[in-house]
């Protein structure tokens, strides 16, 4: 349904004061790259009578309440939060007295896709902005429409009030003209101030939280509502064909309602959640697929199936420094396949209201109106038949973007004609998604001359972007190429974007490089870094992580590593990694972890804090634990043990985390995010090396994998 | 084919009758049943913590544990018996100082899991605690911040 212009103002509140922000959209994602999701902004629905540039709304009631609409959702990240500490700073009202819509399709324009990062920094940083100039904008009305000097109003409690005077205040609603005031904000700009980030604030679901009171979708429920889940293919859906369901051993399980072939899946519908798993183990299905002509290896098919993407750079003339350098190494890395795995599995409740006309979907979702798009493509019907309604996520990392559930979950109940609440179970986490962290072969030769001044430097990146290349190095003579696979597997983006991959083979690389040409791994990046912030940094961790001549220690088997990283606009990090290796059994321990940060203005330190931690802690999981095991026709990885997320006892004993916001001209807020992931492996691979002088070409780098390079693998000695 | 029965289920200090399965597990019941939606699912294999609860004041995983095993008069504790809003444990209280969560979602397990701990050993050290936790998962990575915001607590009580 569209909205006049009237009725949308007057649906907002007809008394109350109105702002449209529009914050610039060249800034609104801080990243150039979703993998397979598609960046075209949907259709806009309550904002659709006008502009679709406002994509934040700040609201004055009658009273002294303020409510904030953004399409972007809480994920984990403290967006929430974030925009509380600076709406409630900026506007100087109390936390009680604002209310924060997020990510419902039917009240809040379409933001894009929520990044982590990019929210908090965007948005948080848009919002304040935005307080900034709707205080200059109150205080212009005011003083116009009742002829008192600017200068002598001040805020507070969402009132304006003459200074000295407490009798005499005005709400900010009354200044309403019944119209919406734009606001533009360029998030990037740098403004004077730094006050409200020196007010600290803890999760405003905080208590919420830690009494188990906040609702996910699966702690919804709503009358009629049945459950369902399904069976997993042995392969990708692509390839495999549902040709029979035998659903005889099911029929004595009373709560089961419907064993149904839809979507090419097996579905089954039950009053409980455990009629339906219950059901699923016994329910029998053939599927074709099509006869293998030979067993799959992924590197190869990577190789085989790639074409030419995009030339990422291409700079100077590479074969000729290639031939006048001093040292020349070329070399091949691999990654493997990585998924979210957040700790909230895929799960989403669809209804149909028959008094709206209107179905309702509960998600988990980055983009509520991108699932607002899949529904109705789905159900054949219209954008406007649909309501998805966001609740908060257990977790996303880039996995809640574009992904099915939603869609499945509406199928299934316009289907049973009632309520549904679908769950994937673990094994359909890792087997029914066709998005993952792709697995990535890359090719890398670099030149350097005799002063150690990197020259020159090829790239090859298979089934990825090559993301990360081209900051962090000073290299005359570039060629990056990106080429794309062909299997039916997807980029993702993974907390950390393809600058993962790209990453640990470039700063693995560049040790070797270093180590051809007998510089130190520190010193030759300070020969070799682009930007001298990186210098102070790199400085900054080596100090920290107490760096000398000789890091093997006391049993000879510690070493330290370094790594870099350049991400989004201007953020920079160094991180530096001490680890222990266990010569017999192959265990990898992190001893400390030293982190420095060039990242601007930090927006809100304790959730900084923690969402970088976090970050280290992925990437661990990453350098370490973490692989699907998959070929080019489907993913076998079945529990989470299996598959090695990252635990306590892997968490390293000491990360020291150091922010340097001065290093770089501007006062801005640049973001943080993802970018800890991806040094920390890096750091670590290079680690390694150091400690047993064994360099690793692929990740995840396992106990298994040293005891073979050490010869210490006791089932495979020669005698 | 069901094994469907009355029982006796004694929830936070409360009594509830129940009629289920005998084998459905006790986190379906607790979600549905009796409401208390904040023991999460995340994955029904007994491998991530985040459906951890306290009977007779050992941590237990609710998605593997029968209910009728639970319903012979053991107390159980879920994450809502821990404390509310307006009087948190101390638990509670430290994690949210600590800020030991960002999305939240294993928050639950993991209090619960401390909970546990604290009973039977309350001077954890860092290797206890790291010990007691590992079988919890947060993706989000909230490690650190719940081991200082447990070590707070033994700390200062
Ligand atoms: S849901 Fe019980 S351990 Fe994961
Ligand atoms: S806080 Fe998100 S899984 Fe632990």
């Amino acid at each position: 349904m569209k909205m006049t212009r009237r009725q949308f103002l007057a649906s907002l509140g007809g008394a109350s004061l109105i702002f449209a922000i529009d914050i610039l959209a060249e800034n609104r994602t801080g990243s150039s790259s979703f993998g397979p999701v598609p960046l075209e902004r949907e259709p806009e629905c309550i904002a659709d009578y006008t502009d679709t540039d406002y994509t934040n709304w700040i609201v004055f009631d009658p009273g002294e309440n303020v409510r904030v609409f953004t399409g972007r959702t809480e994920l984990g990240q403290g967006l929430k939060t974030v925009i509380t500490a600076v709406v409630t700073q900026g506007l100087e009202i109390e936390p009680e007295q604002l209310t924060i819509i997020q990510g419902d399709t039917d009240q809040c324009p379409d933001d894009g896709p929520t990044i982590g990062s990019a929210a908090c920094r965007v948005v948080g940083w848009g919002f304040w902005h935005a307080c900034l100039k709707i205080q200059n904008y109150l205080v212009n009305s005011t003083s116009t429409k009742f002829g008192i000097a600017s200068d002598s109003l001040e805020f507070k409690s969402g009132k304006i009030k003459i200074k000295g005077d407490d009798k005499t205040f005005l709400n900010y609603s009354e200044i309403s003209t019944g119209e919406a005031v734009v606001i533009r904000v360029n998030p990037d700009s740098t403004v004077s101030t730094k006050q409200y980030i020196d007010k600290k604030i803890l999760n405003v679901n905080g208590i919420d939280i830690v009494t188990g009171a906040l609702k996910y979708v699966n702690d919804l429920k709503i009358p009629g509502m049945l459950y369902a889940g399904f069976k997993t293919p042995p392969y990708h859906k692509s390839i495999t064909l549902l040709e029979t369901i035998n659903d005889e051993k099911t029929k004595e399980i009373e709560g089961i309602k419907a064993v149904e072939g839809i979507g090419g899946r097996v579905v089954i519908i039950g009053e409980r959640y455990s009629d339906v798993t219950k059901g699923l183990s016994l329910v029998e299905a053939e599927w074709r697929t099509p006869t293998r002509a030979k067993e799959l290896n992924i590197e190869e098919e990577l190789r085989a199936s790639s074409h030419l993407q995009e030339v990422k750079e291409d700079e100077g003339d590479v074969e000729t420094a290639l031939k006048s350098s001093a040292v020349v190494l070329s070399e091949t890395y691999y990654t493997q396949y990585i998924t979210h795995a957040a700790i909230e599995t895929d799960t989403s409740l669809a209804a149909y209201d028959n008094n709206s006309g209107k179905w309702n979907v509960w998600a988990s979702t980055q983009w509520p109106h991108k699932q607002r798009s899949q529904i109705a493509t789905e159900l054949k019907t219209n954008e406007t038949n649909i309501r998805v309604i966001a609740q908060p996520a257990g977790g996303a990392f880039g996995g809640k973007i574009g992904n099915t559930v939603n869609s499945e979950a509406a199928a299934i109940s316009n289907f049973a004609k009632a309520p549904i609440k679908l769950i994937y179970s673990r094994k359909d986490q890792f087997q029914l998604r066709s998005h993952f962290k792709a697995a990535v072969v890359i090719d890398i030769t670099s030149g350097v001359d005799s002063n150690g001044k990197m020259i020159a430097r090829k790239i090859d990146s298979y089934d990825d972007l090559a993301e990360g290349s081209t900051f962090v190095y000073d290299i005359p003579n570039v060629l990056t190429r990106a080429f794309k696979g062909n299997i039916p597997y997807h980029r993702a983006v993974v907390r950390g974007t393809s600058y993962v991959q790209t990453c640990f083979a470039i700063e693995s690389h560049v040790d070797m490089m270093a180590n051809r040409i007998g510089l130190d791994p520190f010193e030759f990046r300070r020969i070799n870094v682009q930007y001298p912030a990186f210098v102070n940094l790199i400085d900054s961790v080596a100090e920290n992580i107490e760096y000398s001549d000789n890091n093997k220690g006391q049993e000879g088997n510690e070493g330290i590593g370094i790594a870099m990283v350049k991400h989004g606009g201007a953020q920079l990090g160094v991180i530096s990694a001490k680890v222990r290796v266990d010569r017999v059994t192959g265990q990898i321990e992190v001893k400390k972890i030293c982190a420095a940060f060039d990242v601007g203005i930090v927006v809100n330190e304790p959730t900084a804090v923690v969402g970088i931690r976090g970050g280290i802690i992925m990437g661990i999981g990453y350098v370490l634990r973490e692989k699907i095991d998959m070929d080019g026709w489907g993913t076998y990885t079945e529990y989470l043990g299996e598959y090695g997320i990252p635990r306590f006892s892997d968490v390293p004993p000491i990360i020291d985390i150091k922010f340097h916001d001065n290093l770089q001209p501007g006062g801005t807020v640049r973001g943080l995010g993802e970018m800890p992931v991806v040094p920390t492996i890096g750091s670590i691979a290079n680690a390694i090396c150091d400690a047993i002088g064994v360099r690793f070409y692929s990740t995840p780098i396992t106990p298994e994998d040293i005891k073979k390079a050490l010869g210490t693998d006791i089932e495979n000695l020669n005698f | 084919m069901s094994d469907k029965k009355s029982m006796i289920l004694n929830v936070n200090g409360n009594n509830h009758q129940i009629f289920a399965d005998m084998n459905e597990p006790l986190l379906w019941v607790l979600r549905d049943d009796l409401g208390l939606t904040g023991t999460k699912f995340g994955c029904g294999k007994g491998e991530c913590g985040a459906c951890s609860v306290l009977i007779d004041g050992d941590v237990q995983r609710s998605c593997r544990f029968p209910v009728a095993y639970a319903a012979a008069g053991q107390e159980i504790i879920t994450i809502e018996g821990l404390g509310t809003a307006g009087n948190l444990s101390k638990l509670q209280k430290s994690f949210i100082k600590h800020s030991a969560f960002c999305c939240g979602f294993c928050t639950p397990g993991m209090l619960i899991t401390a909970t546990g701990l604290l009973k039977t050993n309350p001077y954890p050290s860092r290797d206890d605690i790291i010990l007691a936790m590992n079988n919890n998962l947060c993706r989000c990575g909230s490690y650190s911040n719940i081991i200082e915001a447990i070590e707070f607590v033994v700390k200062e009580y």
